[in-house]
């Protein structure tokens, strides 16, 4: 018995690397999708940053927080909806493993990509503009952890069990949505030392927030909140990020979307 | 003989259960071990949305399925291992060549690794697309993707398959490698699923299929049994000179007629009684100073049939409703 199980998780851990090598071969390997990925996040950066004097080592724990949120979300929304469209994601349902094992596989390729694009600015910034980093190891578990639970943030929005889900668009309008005023809420732009005590208290329901204030304790040495609390709650992110999604596939079951 | 499938009191309703759409109602049927299963249907009938019941990917409303003795609601992993699916669209990967979309599936549905390689290379072979093994499926063929798709579906060798419409659309020569393709999966004790609306395709590979219409069984046997028990769609097929399709409308008014179909240079004449209507045919023909080019009596095809039970208005005018033989369900007027 004990063995059948260690055989069905060793099957079931195989399974989402496959999906997630799949993913990469499939998804991720364009060149739009580098693209997006590489330039997005330093659009974003210098649209905020430009004429306001932030200096190098503010500027690059921002730009890995927003690096690893938006290239680890972006691809959530598109690529579900994209597959339930071609059928391609009815042989993943039918495949002899869990939804947990289908979404894990993706939500791991979602933000290995994410670790990826994040070292850009991250060597960027400690090769050419001589940033310290103050703390390697909050810095790298903040980056996997991040990537992590935004990636699965990202499935979120893949998995609404909608008439119209197999519609990437229809997708695409509430990701933007939420994914957008997040940024305003979660001490990126804004730090959390400057925000209303109002504004503060929507701000700890982020976990973008959570993400920056990692960063700011990894590279500047200086954060709001506890770092190993910001990484708990990136840890918990994961698994409270993850739940719905696989709830909405039990109900994409019922309702037949 | 055992059963692969065994479907009971199977219901989907699309929405809430007051106010949704009755997709399939109440259905109750088995499949044997070992036998290629026919699903026929006109569109919107409840074909799809059984069969993505009976693959998981659709919860049943109501009812019972149990596959190779597993309850597929508490117990579908290890069905899931023994099963293939091949859906309406081939749905391979465009952007991976056919080597890697196969290798993909084979790597899912956990194939031996030393084995991967070899089989991948047999079904590359088989389905003629070694040669294009490095191409990417993008650039194949409707055909071509078919193919791909199916040998995705039987790369971990499933005892149970399940196809929905796998030939529509291809060349002759497609089909006909699909065809012999799901006849030799079969000999080799692969039981089979058939979704279709091909009548004539269900006729050449199923030994039994089932007709449902408006999400109800309307019947359940085998071919040849079915078209017995519609007599009453026999045909007689006459073409006669000069000017034989004049006649038409004089054929067609002969007594026993019930319905008169053009087809071609020829009337085919739809009847209960093709002895005595030949008799008429000639008779007619003598009359009327007419050569009979040809004359010939035609049983009722699995097509009659089908018509006949889904109630489109083809090969009979009358819709009177048959007794069941044999304990057999009420048809054309469904359960």
């Amino acid at each position: 018995m004990r063995e059948r199980w260690m055989q069905r998780i060793g099957d079931e851990l195989a399974q989402a690397w496959t999906v997630a090598v799949k993913d990469v071969r499939v998804y991720y390997m364009t060149a739009p999708m580098i693209m997006f990925g590489l330039l997005l996040p330093f659009f974003l950066f210098f649209s905020f940053s430009v004429k306001r004097d932030v200096a190098a080592d503010v500027g690059m724990a921002r730009l890995l927080a927003l690096t690893t949120f938006f290239t680890a979300s972006s691809a959530g929304p598109v690529i579900i909806p994209m597959e339930r469209r071609t059928g391609a994601y009815d042989r993943l349902l039918a495949a002899p493993m869990s939804v947990v094992t289908l979404l894990g596989g993706k939500m791991l390729v979602g933000a290995l990509f994410a670790i990826m694009v994040s070292l850009v600015p991250l060597l960027i910034g400690v090769l050419f503009l001589n940033v310290t980093v103050a703390s390697v190891g909050f810095l790298l578990a903040g980056i996997v952890f991040a990537s992590l639970a935004f990636s699965a943030f990202g499935l979120l929005f893949g998995s609404i069990p909608t008439g119209s889900a197999t519609a990437v668009g229809s997708i695409m309008m509430p990701s933007t949505l939420v994914r957008w005023p997040l940024l305003f809420i979660s001490g990126v732009f804004i730090p959390l030392a400057e925000m209303s005590p109002t504004m503060r208290a929507v701000a700890y329901l982020s976990p973008l927030t959570y993400a920056q204030d990692l960063m700011n304790h990894a590279v500047l040495r200086a954060g709001q909140i506890n770092p190993w609390l910001d990484l708990a709650v990136l840890i918990a992110s994961v698994i409270l990020l993850l739940a719905p999604s696989v709830w909405m596939h039990q109900r994409s079951r019922q309702l037949g979307y | 003989m055992n059963s692969a499938i065994e479907v009971n009191n199977l219901t989907k309703v699309y929405g809430s259960p007051g106010t949704g759409v009755l997709a399939v109602d109440h259905i109750s049927f088995e499949v044997q071990q070992g036998e290629i299963f026919g699903f026929l249907g006109p569109n919107g009938a409840g074909k799809t949305t059984t069969q993505r019941m009976l693959t998981t990917l659709l919860e049943p409303t109501e009812g019972r399925i149990v596959v190779f003795g597993h309850d597929l609601t508490s117990d579908a992993y290890p069905v899931k291992r023994q099963m293939g699916l091949v859906p309406e669209e081939s749905n391979i990967y465009t952007e991976l060549t056919a080597w890697d979309n196969l290798m993909f599936t084979a790597s899912l549905y956990r194939v031996p690794r030393a084995q991967r390689a070899e089989r991948v290379q047999h079904w590359l072979e088989a389905f003629g697309l070694w040669e294009k093994r490095d191409v990417k499926a993008a650039s194949f063929s409707k055909g071509m993707r078919r193919r791909l798709s199916i040998a995705m579906a039987i790369i971990h060798r499933p005892t149970l398959l399940f196809l929905d419409e796998p030939t529509p659309g291809l060349d002759a020569q497609s089909a006909r490698v699909i065809r012999d393709l799901i006849r030799q999966l079969n000999s080799q004790g692969t039981t089979i699923f058939l979704t279709t609306h091909q009548i004539e395709e269900a006729n050449l590979l199923c030994d039994r299929v089932a007709i449902i219409n408006n999400g109800r069984i309307a019947a359940i046997d085998t071919p040849e049994r079915l078209k017995a028990t519609f007599r009453r769609v026999q045909s007689v097929e006459v073409a006669l000179e000069p000017n034989g399709s004049a006649h038409g409308p004089a054929l067609a008014a002969l007594p026993g007629v019930t319905t008169a179909t053009k087809m071609g240079d020829k009337q085919r004449l739809y009847t209960e009684d093709p002895s005595t209507l030949l008799l008429q045919i000639t008779d007619y023909a003598r009359a009327n100073s007419l050569r009979i080019v040809s004359l010939n009596t035609l049983g009722p095809s699995l097509e009659d049939v089908f018509l006949e039970i889904t109630g489109q208005q083809v090969g009979t005018v009358r819709h009177e409703e048959q007794e069941q033989k044999g304990g057999r369900r009420r048809m054309g007027g469904g359960q």
